[in-house]
């Protein structure tokens, strides 16, 4: 089992936050139906001066605007505050996406039990964490759902001063267009989406191809070994991309529709599967050809998979990645809940896994993502022999985030419900 | 449909005889009827065994033997023993299946009895409501009790008890058909010939039809053991995340994100403890249906399930 | 001897355990379809009064689930999966059912053993070795293809290409055929095994063939164990959706209830996945009311015969 399995379709599905009411006059990929709706609470999709909103009524954050200043529903704690010991302290994540060695050592540090609870996707746990179910301490976090967490008061806001090590990272994430001076979150992990494919099968050049894209439309040749991730906001956003929308936060039914029947097309061209285990799947050669993220790429060449030799299979491993304004980056972050009884440690976690040699060693012992690190830098990974030169293209920097890149972000409540038929659509085959 | 094999058939080697004797009367003396039957039989077990071979291979393939070992199930953090999810998964499919057993039998074995001889009002519409929990989809019952938790029951919410509570509910019918099978087998001789030797209602309950019963009741833990065991989609539905994970889970998680012979260790480890289990079960059996002649079986009564 | 309220007080509790957390929640599926959703938290706002139900949800859904709306070839290609599914089913389950309540003497506890194997071990974990026998180089796989079989498959278009696992419609209905069938072979042979065998020797002093016998006794009188074994395996079926998923995981094969599991998982309509659910049960109802119909004729049949 790996960390990655978070990413599998069981774990999460990259739907934000969407209701019903507004959505209702937008139902599906196909019609307009406008009979219904009658949500005790509607929400509206445009705010005050005309901007479109997203469920919490901010501004809809995009990498390429001024960023959202999310207000503080209550004061951040004071500095200086003693810190608590004893007991548990709970942190709530996918499955298997932190190192269990990084948690052991924090509860020694600090002289308290630290106890994992797992949610299967993002939604869920906001859900369960809303209806009282659970009292964790800090969660992790998405940009696409920090907006509706604070609004609905789920998450604290933070005092800095117990956070250093946010200097670690990026200065673009240090202060991210989503949540301007990180009053909320403190960021996690990073990733792009691009493509991993076998160069031992695929004799296409990809990399060169005027489209790279058009390599799942032109996968005839390896049919059955052709997957893209069950992502709907990732599978729908290559088809857009293809097609040159660079817009892939677009609520335009025609454009969404457009891709769907795009990506229908790929049943029958390589009777495409759908699945998130091509960290696993492309090394051990079950797949040649499957859309990844740029983390699948690094797990692939450090062969945890393969339980063979560092490098052994590596070789054969290709990635793709467009520039940057035209693929998809990702990062994750960490919250501090409101239900913590220990907002200092809490604090303090944030601080922890924002430590290089946590972070770096979360990284490349257990988790795989990249940690927005400034010390990991393609050049210094490559020289001192962590990665192989062809996966430089894997590696992400500061560069790679912040204005002109693409982010799949919140939509409106309208616009997420257009997304979710849409793929619906496209996963009922036919 | 003789069951008998004539001299003359049990002379003819000479395969063309068979085969026009065969085309000439192909329920005769049916020698496909063995073959499919064993054919069938090597193929739903045959499959599992080698499932449950490779959880002792020597690599990490699931699909070519490099010798025996045991380190899918411990040593190494892959391995059953040094993963705590995958034996939390195992003690909490053990721990689902035991209080549903708990449960859903006493419940199952007086419902049963009552809707047998219950002809009151809501006697038919009971018999009716029983039988849908049978058939009635996994995703739809999971949904529906995700949904109940979270929205009328709302104490219970999504959590261990949610999956208990879950699993009771599609294994009281089984309890029911099963149970209700041996009632009409029985019949009611014994408990009149009581009550005519003057026992009272209690003690023909006590003394005839509770023992007369158990082989059914045995046989109903044992199939309530195995159903719940077997549930994924409701155990999935009402988890409660990876505390409430179960066996089905983990399998379903990693048979779709790249099985691993630890995988198929966990799923082994779960056969040989209901195959103890059934063992047991059926030890307890032969205990309690001694000097009971022609009764049948274990098997003759988990086999007499039938709606 | 026993007391009149007996037998209705020992059906007592499991008639309010079954009311509680089986007919409750189905409300719960229906409010919540009728309902709307939380704008924040993404959560269901069920509508418990009739009076304020949102038919929106409803609308959609049926408009989306009939020819031409985006589930549709979910739809077609859910009861097809049934259909071939439940034949094969029979036609495999009955020649076993019926050899081993008739024809096996010495191996028959054997058999029955072996018979009943099948349910102390997960479905999950059977489809798992599914998924290994078939993956490229596995057990299964090398058989079919050294024997020609995977070839032939290809030849007559049971499967698109020899590799088994890349999301072909045969191997989901084989899967599907291998998981279920356990569940049909008990009440068939649970029905064999009660047929009274004098009906037969009183047909065969008639003059009939044993074809005929089989014909005109057994097969009428296994009607109602052929019709309990089809509803218990053919009306789950309908809602599976995790075979399909860990067997071939393609568009190209995916069942009404993985379109239901999909919008359960997060997203801004969970109220869709309740509405399909609704139409999925409602759909099961007339099924099961006809298989009671039907067990009524044949019992009422068999009394006259």
């Amino acid at each position: 089992m790996h960390p990655k399995e978070r990413r599998s379709a069981l774990n999460r599905r990259d739907f934000l936050l969407r209701s019903g009411g507004a959505a209702l006059g937008l139902s599906s990929a196909g019609g307009l139906l406008a009979a219904c709706g009658n949500s005790t609470t509607p929400t509206a999709t445009t705010g005050s001066n005309g901007q479109v909103v997203g469920p919490g009524g901010y501004r809809l954050a995009r990498p390429d605007q001024p960023p959202v200043l999310l207000k503080y529903w209550e004061d951040p704690i004071a500095s200086n505050l003693p810190v608590e010991t004893g007991g548990t302290f709970n942190i709530y994540n996918y499955p298997q996406y932190l190192d269990p060695a990084a948690m052991k050592a924090f509860g020694k540090k600090y002289g308290v039990t630290v106890q994992l609870t797992s949610f299967q996707d993002i939604n869920s746990g906001i859900a369960r964490l809303a209806a009282g179910g659970v009292h964790p301490d800090v969660m992790e976090m998405t940009p696409d759902n920090v907006e509706r967490s604070v609004v609905a008061k789920l998450i604290k806001p933070l005092n800095l001063d117990y956070i250093p090590n946010l200097k670690n990272v990026w200065p673009s994430l240090q202060s991210p267009f989503y949540d301007q001076g990180s009053r909320y979150t403190v960021p996690y992990t990073t990733y792009a989406t691009g493509i991993l494919w076998r160069n031992d099968h695929v004799t296409e050049d990809i990399a060169s191809m005027p489209q790279p894209w058009d390599i799942f439309w032109n996968s005839e040749a390896y049919k059955g070994k052709v997957a893209l991730l069950t992502e709907p906001r990732e599978t729908i956003a290559m088809a857009l991309l293809r097609k040159g929308i660079a817009n892939i936060n677009t609520e335009d039914p025609k454009l969404i529709n457009r891709a769907v029947a795009d990506l229908k097309q790929l049943n029958s061209i390589c009777n495409i599967r759908l699945d998130d285990t091509q960290f696993q799947d492309v090394p051990a050669d079950k797949t040649w050809l499957h859309q990844a993220w740029s983390g699948d790429m690094l797990v692939g060449c450090l062969d945890y998979y393969t339980f063979s030799p560092k490098g052994a299979t590596s070789k054969v491993l290709s990635y793709w990645k467009a520039p940057k304004g035209h693929v998809p980056v990702q990062n994750d972050c960490w919250s501090i809940c409101a239900t913590t009884q220990k907002p200092v440690l809490s604090h303090l976690w944030l601080n922890y896994i924002n430590d290089v040699k946590v972070a770096k060693s979360n990284f490349l012992n257990y988790n795989g993502y990249q940690p927005p690190l400034s010390e990991l830098h393609p050049d210094t990974l490559i020289s001192d022999g962590t990665f192989p030169e062809f996966a430089r293209d894997a590696i992400l920097t500061t560069e790679d985030f912040g204005a002109g890149s693409l982010q799949e972000m919140t939509l409106t409540n309208a616009g997420q419900a257009i997304w979710q038929n849409g793929y619906a659509a496209f996963t009922a085959g036919g | 449909m003789t069951t008998h094999a004539s001299a003359s058939e049990r002379q003819s080697f000479n395969a063309w005889s068979r085969a026009r004797g065969w085309l000439g009367n192909p329920w005769g003396r049916p020698r496909f009827l063995p073959a499919i039957t064993w054919l069938y039989m090597v193929w739903s077990i045959v499959p599992v065994l080698i499932a449950i071979q490779f959880s002792f291979n020597n690599s990490r393939s699931l699909t070519a033997w490099s010798g025996y070992s045991t380190r899918w199930y411990w040593g190494n953090v892959y391995s059953v023993w040094g993963n705590t999810g995958l034996h939390s998964a195992l003690f909490q499919s053990l721990k689902l299946a035991a209080a549903d057993v708990v449960i859903a039998t006493p419940l199952g074995v007086l419902l049963a009895i009552g809707l047998a001889r219950w002809r009151g009002r809501g006697a038919g519409s009971s018999n009716f409501l029983m039988l849908f929990p049978l058939i009635t989809p996994e995703i739809v019952m999971g949904v529906s009790l995700f949904l109940v938790f979270g929205h009328i029951f709302t104490v219970i919410h999504t959590s261990t008890l949610a999956q208990i509570l879950g699993h009771v509910t599609f294994s009281i019918s089984y309890v029911v058909v099963i149970v209700r099978g041996r009632l009409f087998s029985i019949g009611r001789q014994y408990e009149e010939a009581a009550a005519d030797l003057g026992a009272s209602w209690w003690h023909a309950l006590r003394l005839i039809l509770l023992p007369l019963l158990l082989p059914a009741i045995i046989a109903s833990i044992a199939i309530t053991f195995a159903i719940s065991i077997d549930d994924f989609v409701i155990s999935y539905y009402l988890s409660c995340g990876g505390a409430c994970d179960t066996v089905p889970i983990i399998i379903y998680s990693t048979a779709r994100g790249g099985p691993q012979p630890s995988t198929n260790a966990i799923a082994s480890i779960m056969v040989f403890i209901t195959l103890i289990t059934v063992v047991a079960g059926y030890l307890l059996y032969r205990v309690f249906t001694r000097g009971e002649s022609g009764s049948g079986s274990m098997t003759g009564d988990l086999a007499a399930f039938d709606l | 001897m026993y007391p009149k309220w007996l037998w209705s007080s020992f059906s007592l509790p499991g008639v309010v355990w079954l009311v509680l957390l089986f007919l409750v929640p189905m409300y719960a599926v229906i409010g919540v379809a009728f309902g709307s959703v939380d704008p924040i938290l993404q959560t269901p706002l069920p509508a418990w009064n009739p009076l304020d139900w949102n038919i929106g949800w409803m609308d959609q859904v049926l408009h989306e689930l009939a020819p031409g709306g985006i589930y549709w070839a979910a739809v077609v290609r859910t009861l097809w999966y049934v259909a071939i599914s439940l034949a094969l089913c029979l036609l495999i389950g009955y020649p076993v059912a019926y050899y081993i309540s008739r024809h096996a003497h010495r191996t028959k506890a054997t058999l029955l053993i072996l018979l009943i194997l099948p349910f102390w071990i997960s479905y999950l974990m059977r489809m798992l070795a599914w998924v290994n026998l078939l993956s490229p180089g596995g057990y299964a796989d090398t058989i079919l293809r050294d024997t020609g079989v995977s070839r032939l498959a290809v030849d007559l278009g049971l499967i698109t290409q020899t590799n088994w696992l890349s999301g072909q419609s045969a191997t989901v209905i084989l899967a599907l055929v291998y998981g279920y069938i356990p569940y049909l072979i008990l009440p068939l042979y649970a029905a064999l095994d009660r047929i009274d065998k004098s009906h037969l020797e009183a047909a065969r002093d008639l003059g009939a063939s044993p074809f005929q016998a089989f014909l005109r006794v057994t097969l009428p009188l296994s009607k109602t164990g052929i019709l309990g074994g089809s509803v218990l395996i053919a009306l789950p079926m309908f809602g599976d959706y995790y075979t399909p998923d860990v067997i071939s995981s393609a568009p190209s094969t995916t069942m009404i209830g993985n379109q239901i599991d999909y919008y359960f998982h997060g997203g801004p309509q969970p109220t869709v996945g309740a509405a399909i659910t609704v139409v999925l049960s409602i759909f099961l109802t007339i099924m099961m009311g006809y298989y009671i119909w039907a067990v009524r004729q044949a019992s009422k049949q068999l009394e006259t015969l």
